[in-house]
């Protein structure tokens, strides 16, 4: 009797195989999704923006075949260890997808919304935006390789992550200090940068999620 | 507290960590240690070690020719009735070595019960198949044998079912009621350890599921091992499972954590279907 790496049931391989990837593909959607949104806004694209906020209907819609899929297996396949690992983890990223997609939105959202014309793009909530993408980035290739250790060192950019989004944060707040007039429009680079920072801890949980199935165990540190 | 444990029985953690938190003795009700069996040339169970806790359920899974049946037969050394096979290692019974020759066999088949994975009533009445195992035993009263026909018919869940027709044959009855008949003449004699072979492979799922209710309410009273092939029945019966391949333990742990996250790549590919 061999030990193989596949099933002896193929299309089981296949179907998890499938889902996997739709995940990962739905990942790069929501990704696209973010690198527009900060486009949008660096650069006052009205059209742009209008389009992060169009194509979220597909990123819900994927979300919802995602769960199909995943109940679908569960009831059928009823995957144990690291299979039944796979299709949890796969439920838990693509509701983490779904809201950094949402979070990507908001930034297009509050684009549209920036007073016009004023104060210019500050230069560490530029910085903060390439992190964010190059964490989501980073994460989605983490699960695509199934590789932990890539997991775990985008888990603790997090924290480089939160430290760039506080001193963003309080410069932000010397500026409303020192020019009330830019108060509105500090205001809404601060709900830009909330944002971001949350994407990042969608990211995160993505990690974690990555470990498991890999460790299977829950949490990192 | 451990340190005051017999050195022939060395805790596993995980029972180790029930101890600690329980702040009492824990010891296995049946201990597995260093056992091979052979069938003549062929060696089937290779250096088995085994905690089995008491008053639970412990399932034993693995692909045929494993060793699982001969290891759940050792136990009450059934295999004992055939020339050729000898069984070398120690499987203690509440720490005595029931592998031992002057442990009578008359004595481990009362405190070690089994089903097998086909029922087989004897070609007698219901209530007879029951009374036949406990004659052997015990002298009881009329009145007392009927009491505890009825008693271990009620808690094999058969009872309500059979009440009104124990005089009859009990090969009347259908394969689900056979096997729980068979459960009944088993716990009739008052084991402590209950032994099943397969016991739902050849009845209908709702029969299997009428097994696997009763297995759920014996683990109160009794000590529980099933053999099964069917994973999913493990994953849902027992406490704790072991993985058994080509006459050896592969790995025993709590059920959960064997279906979940299993430390050995063996039974990962066992349980997720790999094995080719």
């Amino acid at each position: 009797m061999d030990i193989q790496n596949h099933h002896i049931v193929k299309s089981y391989d296949a179907e998890l195989q499938r889902l996997m990837s739709e995940i990962a593909d739905m990942g790069d959607v929501a990704l696209t999704q973010v690198e527009h949104s900060l486009l949008a806004l660096e650069g006052r694209d009205a059209t742009l923006a209008r389009q992060v906020i169009d194509g979220d209907d597909a990123i819900d819609t994927r979300e919802r075949e995602v769960s199909h899929e995943v109940l679908r297996l569960l009831a059928l396949r009823q995957p144990s260890a690291r299979d039944l690992r796979e299709v949890m983890a796969a439920l838990r990223i693509a509701s983490d997808i779904e809201r950094i997609a949402d979070h990507a939105v908001g930034v297009a959202r509050l684009s549209l919304a920036m007073p016009a014309g004023e104060g210019g793009f500050p230069e560490n909530l530029h910085a903060l935006g390439l992190l964010t993408c190059d964490i989501v980035h980073e994460v989605l290739r983490a699960w695509r390789a199934t590789d932990a250790a890539l997991a775990h060192a985008v888990w603790q950019r997090d924290d480089d992550l939160d430290r760039t989004h506080a001193v963003l944060f309080h410069d932000l707040l010397a500026r409303m200090r020192q020019t009330p007039d830019d108060a509105a429009w500090c205001t809404h680079l601060m709900f830009v940068a909330k944002n971001l920072e949350r994407i990042g801890d969608h990211a995160t949980n993505i990690a974690e999620n990555v470990w498991f199935v890999v460790e299977g165990e829950s949490g990192l540190s | 507290m451990i340190d005051s444990l017999p050195s022939a029985i060395d805790l596993p953690p995980w029972l180790q960590a029930v101890a600690a938190r329980a702040g009492e003795r824990v010891l296995p009700k049946l201990a597995v240690r260093g056992l091979d069996f052979h069938y003549g040339d062929a060696h089937a169970l290779k250096r088995i070690d085994l905690d089995i806790p008491e008053k639970q359920v412990t399932a034993i899974i693995g692909p045929s020719g494993c060793g699982k049946s001969t290891l759940l037969r050792v136990f009450n050394r059934i295999y004992a009735i055939y020339q050729g096979l000898r069984a070398e290692g120690e499987v203690l019974l509440d720490g005595e070595n029931i592998l031992d020759a002057r442990y009578s066999l008359n004595r481990l088949r009362g405190q070690v019960g089994m089903v097998f994975q086909k029922p087989v009533p004897f070609p007698m009445t219901i209530f007879e198949n029951v009374a036949w195992g406990i004659r052997h035993h015990e002298k009881l009263s009329k009145a007392g044998m009927s009491g505890r026909v009825e008693q271990a018919l009620r808690r094999a869940a058969l009872w309500d079912e059979v009440k009104d027709k124990l005089k009859r044959s009990a090969l009347s009855l259908s394969g689900g009621q056979q096997q729980r008949l068979c459960i009944a003449r088993a716990i009739a004699l008052a084991p402590e350890v209950l032994l099943l072979d397969e016991p739902t492979s050849a009845l209908d799922p709702i029969a299997t599921a009428k097994i696997e209710q009763l297995i759920e309410e014996l683990k109160g009273d009794y000590t529980l091992v099933i053999v099964t092939h069917n994973m999913q029945q493990a994953a849902r019966v027992s406490d704790r499972t072991a993985f058994m391949y080509l006459g050896e333990m592969v790995e025993c742990d709590a059920t959960e954590k064997i279906f979940t996250s299993p430390a050995k790549k063996q039974t990962e590919d066992y349980i997720t279907g790999r094995f080719g």
